[in-house]
């Protein structure tokens, strides 16, 4: 990772901590956070997007699946304010049920695979040795496992499921999270930090969540933002497939793969829920290169 | 496909963006369609062939292929309608119709050499009609003395049937009661012959889906021969050397696209990879009727579209959930608004032609449909359990699914689920019954109502819907034996009205079909969609 300085000249957070019972990171990260102007937008931005969408549905007079055939697909107006689809479906409503789907599955799933990401890889990176080693083979057995076949296997057992959605792809993000944790717990766990810490008696997981990990946070949140996007396309790729949300139910990756296919008649289609998804995307990456800065304690420059 | 997100993020992408490339390979047709003189047709054919075992296929795009590989007795003439010779270069009927003496073509050959004999003909009618194989089109045969019985397993003896070769080139075939539509339903695939040594070799006759059907095994009678067959890409066809008729055939090679996504096949109608689509996104028509209607065709085609009911599945077992279902579609609606392409909204089981129009109709209204769900203990839908909806993965059923989904609930409260499967997984639940409605469409085999009837026979190989009536069944018998063409349309009508009141499907409409093609092909309009390929060519 690029972000990386040298290691040779790590900055302990470990003194100021002792001193100030140890928030300083964080609420120094909240001030830094809060000068970068881009990582602000973006967070308000998505703080706008999820709220429109989680309370916007309860305002609008028409419902996701309302169909009003004789209308067909209609140019934004102010009955509709984002336009109809094909079958006369109110595009705004469908577009902010899409984005609860969309986020919902992003964020549950990502959440899933930060945690058992980022605990397996420290664990493996730190421990090392043997422990290491089997640890990274399961994980390059389930690498190896085709997620497509793994999704139908699920489907299969439970049946299909929105829940299934979730759970099918945190289960699989985790494994490049885990990987990553571990490659730079590797190269953290061998600095004079972390031998003064262990120096001074601390125990092993102290040393993993305390002293290690806020070391390794920077490229953990890169790859989170970088995440959470993939994840939404990944639901999109298996609704395509018949093993993601089931019509009438939409969201994002759906209305964009048939806005796609109906732009050249209907633009309205693909250009909203285009814009809404590419708004959110650039959101959570300026938001995350924001945190990333204000949490890295190395690579920020104050 | 590997778990690499960076990878799946992009093979999403390029789902998400629509632009999935078939990837030609080598292609000559990759930019610009080649001219007349190279006399090669690309053309889209909905989905990856199940098989091309033609007494094993059921679906349209095979049809296409196995037309192209072989060649029945007779087939279709120049302008797609009316019968010509084809393997049989001229037959005689005896004066009570029920000998049919076939004299085959002395030039008639197969692909390796071989001549073609009226013993392969014979030897093939015995492999379709052998229980063990269990093939779907059997039934085709039954018109013959024995066929049926032999089918059954109430006769071994296979000389015993109306099928003799009286020597090479003479084949017999001996009726077991009049049938006017004879000659006109063995232009079906079940009428043609495979190479029965061929098939021995690999792996018996009486298997399906073994290997006599890859590239190189194969050995066909037809105008064509199979080149090449790359999964999900293409299949190639190239004229055959020792076709009989080959100074007739005009085409010199013919490549069949899988397109199951049919948006992406008008793009590359758009983009000159294709001369002919299978299809028309339902939302494109409009577009083609302003910008270039000299490549939209709709033509009339002898089909409909309809939902199949597992009858077998609570609540669907019990008729009147079932007609309920069928009274809460607004087909006028859903043909104008929806699929636009001047289908017609259909009442019954059976499309209209020229011999017989079906007097019978689904009849009832909203009201009608609410009362008898509510009769059957699920008013305004309330503890009926969810049912699922299956269709073939395709934007128009998707779409067609949707708007009668709505329809459903609005209409009935009743909650349906929709599903999407690939064709082979899709066929499958078919067969073997695991579905609760499923989309189906139904293309005829010959032009007579027969073909549409014939389907809903207890235990046919195309029923799929559970559905067994014995007085549909006799009745089905007796409009074979009926003295004049008059009487048995009389006994279909009513087989029609029995049809909809027990409602093992629901009737959508009746097809047409709808497609872009270059106006430089030459593609004879044809009822059934069985191309007599050797007409089919590409104009200066």
């Amino acid at each position: 990772m690029s972000t990386l300085v040298a290691p040779s000249a790590p900055v302990p957070p470990a003194p100021a901590a002792a001193l100030e019972r140890g928030n300083s990171l964080w609420h120094d990260a909240w001030l830094r956070l809060r000068k970068n102007r881009l990582a602000v937008f973006g967070a308000v931005t998505l703080i706008v997007v999820s709220l429109a969408c989680f309370l916007g549905p309860f305002f609008s007079p028409y419902g996701y699946e309302d169909q009003n055939l004789d209308l067909g697909a209609s140019a934004p107006s102010a009955q509709h304010w984002l336009g109809t689809d094909t079958l006369g479906r109110d595009l705004l409503v469908r577009l902010l049920y899409g984005g609860r789907v969309s986020l919902g599955v992003g964020l549950a799933a990502t959440v899933v695979a930060l945690t058992i990401g980022v605990v397996y890889g420290a664990v493996a990176g730190y421990f090392g040795g043997k422990l290491d080693a089997a640890m990274m083979r399961i994980v390059d057995i389930m690498y190896s496992l085709p997620f497509t076949i793994f999704v139908i296997l699920l489907m299969v057992f439970f049946g299909r499921n929105i829940i299934l959605l979730f759970v099918a792809i945190g289960a699989v993000e985790w494994l490049t999270m885990a990987r990553i944790v571990r490659g730079q717990v590797m190269s953290v766990k061998r600095m004079e930090f972390i031998e003064a810490a262990r120096s001074l008696g601390f125990g092993k997981r102290r040393l993993i969540f305390r002293h290690i990990l806020p070391n390794v946070l920077g490229p953990i949140i890169v790859y989170t933002t970088l995440t959470i996007p993939g994840v939404m396309l990944l639901e999109a790729f298996l609704s395509f497939l018949g093993l993601g949300v089931q019509p009438p139910m939409s969201s994002w990756g759906v209305l964009i793969k048939d806005g796609a296919e109906k732009m050249e008649e209907f633009h309205w289609l693909l250009i909203f829920p285009g814009t809404v998804f590419s708004l959110t995307l650039f959101s959570l990456n300026f938001l995350g290169d924001g945190l990333r800065d204000a949490l890295d304690v190395r690579s920020s420059k104050d | 496909m590997l778990n690499r997100p960076p990878f799946l993020v992009l093979a999403a992408l390029a789902v998400l963006a629509g632009c999935k490339k078939s990837e030609n390979t080598g292609s000559p047709a990759a930019g610009q369609t080649p001219g007349a003189q190279a006399q090669v047709l690309h053309l889209g054919n909905g989905t990856e062939p199940q098989d091309l075992d033609p007494q094993i296929v059921t679906g349209v795009p095979e049809n296409k292929i196995v037309n192209a590989l072989f060649e029945g007795l007779v087939a279709y003439g120049p302008n797609g309608q009316g019968t010509v010779p084809a393997a049989a270069a001229r037959w005689t009927i005896s004066p009570d119709g029920l000998v049919y003496t076939f004299y085959l073509q002395p030039e008639g050959r197969w692909s390796n050499g071989d001549p073609v004999t009226a013993q392969h003909f014979v030897r093939s009618y015995q492999r379709l009609l052998t229980p063990s194989l269990a093939a779907e089109y059997a039934n085709k045969l039954f018109p013959v003395v024995g066929a049926e019985e032999f089918y059954r397993g109430q006769l071994s003896d296979f000389s015993q049937t109306g099928f003799k070769a009286i020597d090479p080139s003479t084949l017999q075939i001996t009726l077991k009661r009049r049938t006017s539509f004879l000659l006109e339903s063995m232009k079906h695939y079940a009428w043609f012959p495979v190479h029965i040594p061929t098939v021995e070799k690999f792996g018996g006759l009486d298997r399906k889906g073994t290997a006599w059907t890859r590239v190189g095994n194969l050995v066909g009678n037809g105008p064509f021969i199979l080149k090449e067959w790359s999964m999900q890409q293409r299949l190639v066809a190239d004229k055959s050397p020792t076709y009989w008729d080959r100074a007739a055939v005009k085409l010199n090679q013919i490549v069949f696209y899988p397109t199951e996504n049919i948006e992406t096949e008008e793009r590359m109608f758009r983009t000159g990879q294709l001369h002919k689509t299978n299809e028309m996104p339902l939302d494109k028509t409009d577009v083609y009727r302003r910008e270039q209607p000299e490549s939209l065709r709709i033509d009339p085609l002898l089909g409909i579209y309809f939902y199949r009911i597992n009858t077998t599945r609570p609540p669907l077992n019990d008729k009147r959930v079932r007609k309920a279902l069928a009274l809460a579609i607004n087909r006028e609606q859903l043909v104008e608004k929806v699929t636009r392409q001047s289908q017609i909204p259909a009442y019954s089981a059976c499309p209209p032609m020229e011999a017989f129009t079906s007097p019978a109709r689904l009849s009832g209204d909203l009201d009608e449909a609410r009362r008898l769900l509510a009769e059957a203990g699920y008013p305004g839908g309330k503890g009926l359990r969810k049912i699922d909806l299956l269709y073939n993965t395709s934007q128009n059923h998707k779409k067609i699914a949707e708007a009668i989904q709505q329809m459903w609930r609005v209409n009935l409260g009743v909650e349906v689920g929709l599903m999407n499967q690939e064709w082979k997984v899709y066929l499958d639940s078919q067969d073997t019954l695991n579905y609760d409605l499923c989309r189906a469409g139904w293309i005829a085999d010959y032009v007579d109502p027969n073909t549409f009837f014939d389907l809903w026979r207890t235990g046919d190989g195309n029923n799929d819907t559970g559905f067994a009536n014995p007085e549909y069944d006799r009745m089905l018998e007796q409009a074979l034996n009926a003295p004049t063409q008059a009487d048995r349309m009389a006994i279909y009508a009513k087989m029609d009205a029995l049809l909809m009141d027990e409602v093992p499907i629901i009737p959508i409409y009746f097809y047409t079909r709808t497609y872009a093609m270059n106006p430089k092909v030459n593609y004879p309009v044809n009822l059934v969609e069985t191309p007599n390929w050797k007409f089919i060519y590409l104009k200066e």
